[in-house]
């Protein structure tokens, strides 16, 4: 599956759209990450329990946007966007969405 | 010179179905026999681990080796480990007073039943929920996602 951010794959044509496609996932660390992350907060730095959690969130969102593409018969996604919200204290939700796309 | 074993028909499918190549008939056919075979689905949840880790593309760096002394530094993670200990003792240990406290409270049998029944509402959900994830971690693809 191609993903790309771009409207359009250089070099290949689009033959068929078929939709928007999405993914989204709220995650959480356990509440041991969460006393260290707010620890953390006070002396500076990457919190790296928190990069963690989003790069978690990322790469299930992409599946499960990759999964929804599958489903349509699509080979490729473009217009990768990805968006993120403040669900709760020490939860995010990660969104990644994009146009499915039958590639000649 | 050894090589690796060629992967079996049922390995084959397995690494077909993390890759999205079956069709929509095998697939649910797949699926139906995962839910029968724990081994199985296991199987699959560790391809799909690999998948995911095989697109952190980018390198270490170098703060990263930091990272790894400072884990392995015993004062770090033994000093951790105390924090984390007398935390959890603290909180258990405020939890049995607070127990005990309305036990010996000098209010009526219903109000002591509410509060006991709250208590151990929340302690039987936080062991359910502990239990649950303690289940499900093995098929979290996601949990060895640095960054």
């Amino acid at each position: 599956m191609i993903l790309v951010t771009a409207n359009d794959v250089p070099g290949r044509q689009v033959v068929e759209v078929c939709g928007l496609v999405r993914g989204n996932t709220v995650r959480g660390r356990h509440i041991g990450r969460d006393i260290g992350a707010a620890l953390k907060n006070l002396v500076g730095g990457e919190i790296d329990d928190y990069t963690k959690l989003l790069a978690e969130s990322r790469e299930q969102s992409i599946d499960r946007m990759i999964d929804e593409a599958r489903a349509l018969g699509a080979n490729a996604i473009v217009s990768v966007r990805f968006s993120t919200s403040h669900i709760a204290t020490g939860a995010a939700e990660f969104l990644a969405y994009g146009t499915a796309v039958k590639l000649a | 010179m050894t090589s690796d074993p060629m992967p079996t028909p049922q390995e084959l499918r397995a690494m077909a179905y993390a890759d999205g190549e079956l069709s929509d008939e095998e697939t649910r056919e797949f699926e139906r026999e995962m839910l029968d075979d724990p081994a199985l689905a296991r199987e699959v949840a560790q391809l799909r681990r690999l998948e995911v880790l095989s697109r952190q593309v980018a390198g270490p760096e170098p703060m990263d080796a930091e990272w790894k002394v400072l884990a392995e530094d015993p004062w770090q993670s033994g000093g951790t480990s105390v924090a984390y200990g007398a935390l959890l003792v603290g909180t258990v240990g405020l939890g049995i007073c607070m127990v005990v406290g309305i036990l010996v409270a000098e209010t009526t049998p219903l109000v002591k039943l509410l509060l006991l029944l709250v208590i151990g509402g929340f302690t039987l959900l936080l062991v359910l929920t502990i239990r649950a994830r303690l289940r499900t971690l093995p098929f979290d693809p996601y949990t060895k996602v640095q960054r």
